[in-house]
């Protein structure tokens, strides 16, 4: 039974993953612009390398589903 | 708050329907498969020589068509240009950030390179794990283990943190220290080996007068190196000692966290499979078995490791599915009774197919035998001879004609072998503190 409520839920939020999707998205556009604009500053090419690495950390947990989530089970 | 989110590290894929995790699966393993094949030369020249390019696979059946890694092929191409990696290396070496090796017990060590993103992705893996144990932001966990060139413990000390437990790093202290250290910071959660968690019991009764359960407040103990923690009377023995909760979790250092037992310990372990594809493989035939209640070789595709990828590799590890979906709710597929062996470690004696953690499941069921115990294989003329030794605690020395009759009647139902019981004074069998070496296979020095 449980098996059955949770398919509901993962259709419910789609559009909260969509959401956290483009605010994915935005931290990545902005980490990748702080790396263009270091200009060689390791202290802001190297952090921003890191938000890069966990930001795909989030796209793996959630904007790598989207598309999934069009399919019908 | 979404339904789940308290229970599931990520209640979005670890309760996904089957149909779509495949569906996701195939995505992201396409993905893997494009990235190695552009950027790694062993890759595209193994892929090349099989007459396959990814754009080949379409559908998740042809996923079986890519050709395998063994960990034989990798030690061919390490120590060369980029060096130490060789051609396996994706990425620049300027952006590898973290090197690991393979212990080397069946040959020469692996080497394991990583970028920063692939680190994130190591804890990450982890931190499904630990969720899934209960491990939360009010525990603190200690860490009683010397970091090292290995993997082990590093990247779940990160994932402990991820998930905003206090981590204490019990690194170079001894058994004593460490067990005091746990004690006076009233530790709730730790990590360690099986053969570790018995021997730091052992420790903290003999040499500290303290008894685990009673006197610390460890509740939930992650067994990592070991397949102690699935076997069901060696995980008996650790949470009676601890009174805690004793999970279990796979993993290598060439693949990942890849598997996790769950709160609800149905006797098995779960397959992270948003993280991970597990593929079951008859060990004679190589026919991939999908159908619950067969064993087989497990053939590992970690999707989203950068660096060094993992593609249908070899594990050897041995397991086979569950036919029940788990009570905790997910829908990652489990293996029943997790790894219960590895395909190099089971051999044949006598003719039959014997694998230690059988025998293991056997003394550990005997409450008058200590933890310990060793066994040594040996080849008299044509005949194998199979030695079990073991040891009665003190209590029980006067019952021994007894043991030793029920312990060869269940080793011979358990595993349809005859063994000699060698009977040795209690504490007098060699001690471990990491993996132990009990099994001894003299056979071929023999020859």
């Amino acid at each position: 039974m449980k098996h059955e409520a949770q398919r509901e839920d993962v259709m419910v939020d789609k559009e909260l993953l969509v959401k956290i999707d483009e605010k994915i998205q935005a931290i990545k556009k902005a980490a990748l612009e702080l790396r263009e604009l270091s200009n060689g500053i390791q202290a802001v090419e190297r952090n921003a390398d890191r938000i890069l690495a966990s930001t795909k950390m989030l796209e793996i947990n959630i904007s790598d589903v989207l598309e999934i989530l069009e399919i019908s089970p | 708050m979404i339904e789940g989110a308290e229970e599931y590290w990520n209640p979005i894929l670890e309760t996904m329907p089957q149909e779509r995790l495949r569906a996701l699966q195939l995505k992201k393993f396409r993905r893997i498969l494009q990235w190695a094949y552009e950027h790694s030369k062993f890759h595209r020249q193994l892929y090349t020589k099989a007459g396959l390019e990814p754009g080949d696979i379409k559908t998740f059946e042809d996923i079986a068509r890519v050709p395998k890694v063994e960990k034989a092929m990798m030690r061919d191409i390490q120590r060369k240009d980029p060096y130490p990696y060789g051609d396996a290396l994706c990425v620049p070496l300027e952006r590898v950030t973290e090197f690991h090796q393979t212990s080397g017990t069946t040959g020469q060590p692996v080497y394991q390179p990583d970028t920063w993103q692939d680190w994130e992705w190591w804890s990450e893996a982890w931190s499904y794990i630990l969720y899934a144990q209960g491990f939360r932001d009010t525990d603190r966990v200690f860490i009683p283990f010397g970091y090292n060139i290995f993997v082990a413990y590093w990247a779940g000390h990160y994932a402990a943190e991820k998930i905003g437990c206090e981590v204490v790093p019990g690194g170079v202290l001894d058994t004593k220290a460490r067990i005091l250290k746990m004690q006076e910071l009233k530790a709730t959660a730790m990590m360690a080996t099986p053969t570790y968690v018995l021997a730091m019991a052992d420790t903290a009764r003999r040499e500290l007068g303290l008894e685990p359960a009673r006197d610390l407040c460890i509740r939930k103990i992650l067994c990592a190196g070991e397949p102690g923690a699935s076997i069901p009377s060696t995980k008996k023995r650790m949470e009676e000692a601890w009174g805690a909760r004793v999970y279990d979790h796979a993993g290598a250092t060439e693949i990942g966290a890849w598997g996790y037992e769950c709160i609800a310990q149905p006797g098995g372990i779960h397959v992270n499979e948003a993280l991970f594809l597990v593929e079951i493989e008859d060990l004679l035939t190589g026919e991939l078995i999908t159908e619950p209640g067969r064993q087989g070789k497990l053939i590992i595709t970690a999707f989203d490791r950068e660096a060094q990828p993992c593609i249908r590799f070899d594990s050897k590890d041995i397991a086979e599915w569950a036919a029940e979906p788990c009570p905790c709710g997910r829908t990652f597929r489990w293996l029943q009774g997790g790894v219960v062996g590895r395909a190099d470690d089971i051999t044949k004696v006598k003719g039959v197919l014997l694998a230690p953690s059988a025998i293991e499941e056997v003394v550990r069921s005997f409450p008058e035998l200590s933890d310990e115990f060793e066994v040594v294989i040996t080849r008299k003329g044509d005949m194998d001879d199979i030695t079990l030794k073991v040891e009665l605690i003190p209590e029980a020395v006067e019952r021994r004609e007894e043991v030793e009759a029920r312990l060869v009647d269940q080793l011979r139902l358990k595993t349809n072998l005859r063994y000699n019981i060698e009977f040795h004074d209690y504490d007098t069998l060699p001690r471990y503190t990491l993996k132990a070496g009990r099994f001894k296979d003299l056979r071929k020095s023999h020859k």
